[in-house]
Parts: structure tokens; sequence; C-alpha cells
């Protein structure tokens, strides 16, 4: 063999190479960084928490009577407690790193139980709660304390007044709460609708149908499903299964059903194509059997094909 | 007369039963045939609404607006001249030459690698490796797409940006012709490495064997055998590869910067797709606004049917080595 082919032959096997640990090398990178970017944030409050905030702005009157409550012997050293107020703070940090400050404990006879919420005055459940996050404290006639000034701070600012403007609290946010169970919920009622349809349609276009034109009309119909791209399946659910549900519930706007309704449409060919594969590999002997022994066709089908394909079709549709 | 007659004796006859099994037989055969319909009708119920959607800007008049110009729409150069709700100067010209434009350089860069990843996978690498490239390959093209797009927004963008420095061009924080048609090349990558190693599986080992009894290299065989029998194989899974860039949407928007003008062919121009398009905004407008992104999905239907169209073309035209 000549030289020149033998140089060109590794040419190319070096390019195949590359492509190949190129390919691989990136792909394995997205799932690094993935993992990398998610990994510091899970932990067990990233999925009891709801995912924003709940901001309330604490308003007092005039306070008469404090605290007496001296404190508590369960806090923690670095704990800063006022007695005055009969409330301990701690410095924390969010997930994401920022400083926090933490409401750790409230005594039962704190003067902050007065307060009302500023926002809503017939909120008569407002009060303010352990594991609280306090963003500021603001004062009348000084600076707010602020929670980048730390927990010390601002409860030294709290002990030398007797009246303050208003104190800004939130619930802790950040968590996927909501969004994990509206997904499991969605997938659920998805599959409620997709699976019964698709699958019964699988069974007929494979056991019921005659082999004529029609057939293969409504098959490359369903086939052409899958060439449809996501968003115009959007377009198709803003379009026509919004305003289907919000006319006969009460809701008002892009909802739930709505969106496992689209979702189901996506996923109908491909739940249809997967029950044909496992129901094609049921023999026909099976059936002609069946059928020979007096059974008719849908006796066939239930007793027969699909005690037979089952396995099939669920490995097929469990995505 | 004498036909309907005949007709009502035959749906007469066929709901004659004469048990219970033959009423269940019945109902049953019903109840498969409706839900056949039903999924059978999707594609038409799409095509009806987005169809009477999307043309309702063309032949109203939009509250007072006046109807949008096809001509101009098909071609202008600027996606809304004058004030949202106040103008009808929509145009999508520059959208379509955008997409087509990113979309078509995403395959050129992902075609060879993953045509020569999909190879080295089938015929090279040891069984171990393969198997293990095999199903890294198989969980990225099931990875869903805003995954991509948060890839490309948290790693590519700053790349882009900094690159773009280093040449001295400023570049609006990353987002750029560039970023998107890498994002869109890694997402279709898995799906054509896929594909395209299912065919190059299926070419006959006969083929491969009396290629080197000829005397041939191992790698002239590779190249000049096997590539070339799984042409038409490779060549669908371009076809598939191309479907899901032009309808790629979530990714794209978030590292497309989404031009208003165009077309965008500097690598470091933000650009806009029309599904980047369609999906800007598309919750917090009412009216004309909102109706033209119907009639945008019709042009990306219309657009990826042509692709498709042209690519089944260009697969038949350099036709076929039996690969059975």
């Amino acid at each position: 063999m000549s030289n020149k082919r033998k140089k060109f032959d590794k040419l190319l096997q070096t390019i195949t190479y590359i492509s190949a640990s190129v390919g691989v090398l990136i792909l394995s990178l997205i799932v690094v960084f993935v993992i990398r970017n998610g990994v510091g944030l899970i932990n067990f409050d990233l999925i009891t928490n709801d995912y924003h905030a709940q901001f309330y702005n604490g308003g007092i009157d005039e306070v008469t009577t404090f605290s007496n409550t001296p404190r508590p012997n369960e806090l923690a050293t670095d704990d800063i407690y006022s007695e005055k107020w009969g409330i301990a703070l701690r410095d924390g940090l969010d997930r994401e790193g920022k400083p926090i400050i933490e409401v750790v404990f409230i005594a039962e006879d704190s003067p902050l139980y007065a307060m009302y919420d500023k926002n809503n005055l017939e909120n008569t459940e407002f009060k303010i709660e352990v594991e609280n996050i306090i963003s500021s404290v603001k004062f009348d006639d000084k600076p707010s304390a602020l929670s980048i000034y730390g927990a010390e701070y601002m409860i030294n600012e709290l002990d030398a007044e007797n009246q303050f403007r208003e104190i800004v609290f939130s619930s802790l946010g950040g968590g996927i709460r909501g969004s994990l169970i509206t997904t499991l919920y969605t997938i659920g009622l998805t599959l409620i609708i997709a699976l019964p349809i698709g699958i019964f349609s699988a069974i007929y276009l494979n056991e019921f149908a005659k082999k004529n034109r029609l057939t293969r009309i409504i098959r490359s119909m369903i086939e052409m499903l899958t060439g449809v791209p996501s968003i115009i399946f959007g377009l198709m659910g803003l379009a026509v299964f919004v305003p289907l549900t919000t006319r006969y519930t009460p809701a008002t706007s892009a909802n739930l059903i709505s969106g496992s309704l689209t979702l189901a449409v996506i996923l109908l060919p491909i739940i249809i194509r997967s029950t044909e594969e496992s129901l094609k590999v049921i023999p026909d002997d099976f059936r002609f059997a069946s059928l020979a022994l007096g059974a008719n066709n849908s006796q066939t089908t239930f007793k027969v094909v699909l005690p037979s394909a089952l396995p099939g079709i669920l490995t097929a549709t469990r995505f | 007369m004498n036909k309907t007659k005949k007709w009502i004796q035959e749906i007469k006859n066929k709901l004659h039963f004469n048990n219970k099994k033959e009423i269940v037989d019945f109902f049953v055969r019903l109840i498969f045939m409706i839900s056949t319909i039903i999924s059978a009708s999707f594609i038409i119920i799409i095509i009806i609404f987005i169809a009477r959607e999307g043309i309702k800007p063309f032949v109203t008049d939009n509250e007072g607006l006046g109807a949008v110009n096809l001509f101009r729409f098909l071609t202008g150069r600027v996606w809304l001249t004058g004030t949202t709700f106040q103008s009808t100067l929509y145009s999508v010209g520059f959208i379509i030459i955008n997409t087509i434009y990113v979309a078509v350089l995403s395959l050129l860069i992902s075609m060879p690698i993953g045509v020569l990843t999909a190879l080295f996978i089938a015929k090279i690498a040891p069984k171990k490796l393969s198997s293990v490239m095999r199903t890294v390959i198989e969980l990225l093209a099931a990875i869903p797409s805003i995954v991509y797009g948060l890839f490309g927004a948290g790693v590519i963008l700053p790349f882009v940006y900094n690159f773009a420095k280093t040449l001295g061009i400023q570049s609006p924080g990353g987002n750029s012709v560039l970023a998107t048609v890498i994002v869109l090349s890694l997402m279709i990558l898995p799906t054509i490495t896929a594909l395209s190693e299912v065919a190059i599986r299926s070419v006959g080992k006969d083929i491969e064997h009396g290629s080197l009894a000829l005397g041939a290299t191992k790698t002239q065989t590779h190249f000049k055998v096997i590539l070339t029998s799984a042409k038409s194989g490779i060549f669908s899974a371009a076809i598939l590869g191309i479907g899901r860039a032009l309808g790629e949407a979530t990714a794209v928007s978030l590292v497309a910067g989404n031009a208003q003008n165009g077309p965008s062919f500097g690598i470091f121009q933000t650009t806009s797709t029309l599904t980047s398009t369609m999906l800007q905004g598309l919750k917090e407008t009412i009216g004309l606004d909102y109706d033209i992104r119907f009639s945008v999905g019709i042009v990306l239907m219309i657009v990826i049917l042509i692709t498709n169209a042209l690519l089944n073309y260009v697969k038949r035209k350099v036709g076929n080595v039996n690969v059975k």
C-alpha cells in the first residue's frame, strides 16, 4: 500500500476519534454543568418550600407592656436575644449564600404579637413566627436596621426604642414544592387522558381496522403529529383547550386541565406507536387459535392478545 | 331512493344482535374506533384552529387598524414598524431567513461530528466503551430542551461574550447567532448520532467483508463503503435534526437575543427565529399582536414542510445502496 494512502487513512481515523471524543465530551459537560450548579442548592427545604417568599409588613400600636421572659436555655450561644421584645434572632445564610436574619424564638408574652398586617387590616391570623426571615426593622426617627448589619445590630436598635414603624419579614421561599406537586399532577392527569385513547387507538389500528385506504390515511395523520414542533402544540392549546376549559370550568385563564390536554396530544402518537410495536410482537397463531375456538374479535383482543401484550405495553409507555 | 333503503337495511342488519357477545363486540369496536378517530383528528384540529387564528390578521380589519399586508408580512425586514397595538406593519421575512440560516449552520456543525461519532460507536470502539457512549447519547437525546437552554445561558453566553471581547467586538451579553448555533447544534447532536448509529449498524456485514476482502483498509471501508451505504439513514437523521432545530423554542429564546430587525448574518449579531418571536411576550399581549403569532406559527409549519420536502428530494436524488 502506498505511503500516501496510509497517511490519508491515519488522517481520517484521527478525525473520527477527535469528533467522537468532542461529541461525548461536550455532552458530558452539559450533565456536569447542570449537576454542579444544581447540587449545591438541593436539600430537603427545596422540596418542602414554596417558590415565592411571602412578604409581610407588620406595624404596631404604642407598646406599653414589654416582655419579661428571661433568655431561654435552649438558644445557641450566638443567637441574640432581646428580653424587652421577647425575640431571639440568628445570623444565617440563605441557599444562595446571602446573609439573612432568622427568627429562632419568640416569647409567649412578646409585644410583637400585637403587630397588625399593614397591607391587610382584616387579617386576624397575622403574626410573626419562628423560621420567618426579618429583612428590616424601620423606625420613625432613625435609619432602619437592615439585615446586612447583622442580628446583633438589629436587636440593639430595637432595645433602644419603645416604638417602631414596621418590621418587614417573609416566609422562607426559594423552594419548588408547588412546581413539584403541579408537575406530578399534570403528568398524572396527562396519562389518565392519553393512555386510554392511545392504547385503544393502537388496538383498533392493529386488531380491528381493515387494511384499506382509510386506515392508511388515519395512520399517516397520527404519524404527522410526531413531526409538529412543540410550540405549535402550545398554540393549539391556547386556541382550543384554554377557551374550552375557561368556558366549562371556573378557571379564568390557562390552567392545569388545558396543560394536561395539550401534553396528552403530544404524547398520543408516541403511545400509539409503542403500543402497536408491542402488539405486533404477539404471534398471529394466538389470534387464529382463539378465533378458531369460536371467540369473536373483541374476545380475542381482551382475553388473548392484551394479556400477552400487557407487559410490553407497560414498559413501552413508561417514558 | 332504493339505495338509501338498502343502506338502512344494512345498518339494521348490523345492529341486529343474536346474543350478548355480539353486543359487547359491537360496543368495544365502537369505543376503539372513536378513540382512533379522536387521535387522528388532532392534526386536523391543529391545522384548522391555527389557520383560523393565523389568517385573521390578513382578512379582518383588526378592530379598526386595517388588514395586514401579506406580501409585506412575508418579505419585510423589521418585525414591527410603529407602536404596538397601533400598527399593522408586521413582517417576518428576515426572521424566516434567520431561522433557516441558524438551523443550517447548526446542522453543518453537528452533522459531521454526529455521523463520525456514530461511526466510532458502531464500528471502531471496543464493545464496552461503545455501550457506555450509546447510553450517554440516548440519555442526552431525552434531555428536555430547556436544560440545553440553561446550559447555553450559563456557559455559552459568557463564553461568546468573552470571545467577542478578545476580538474587540461588543456583544450584547453574548446573545448572538453564534450562541444560538452552538446551543442548537448541541441539541440536535444526540438525535443525529443516535439515528446515524442505527443506520450504520444496519449496513450488511457482507458489504463490509467484501470491501475488506478486496484489500481495502478498515478506514477506507468505513468511509467509502459503510457511510455511503448508510446514506439514506443518515439523511433521515439530518431531516429529524433540522426539524428539531427549526421547531425549537425555549432554548433558542434564551440565547438568541430577539432581534427586531435583520436579517443578521454576522456571528456576533443578535438574531431571532420564528419560534422565539412567537414565544416572546405571548402571554402578555392581546388583539392583533396576539393573533399575528399564530400567523408566524403557520409560516413556521410551512417552512418545516418545505425543508423536509427538499431534504427528502435530495435523499431520493443521492440514491441508496441496498441497506438490508
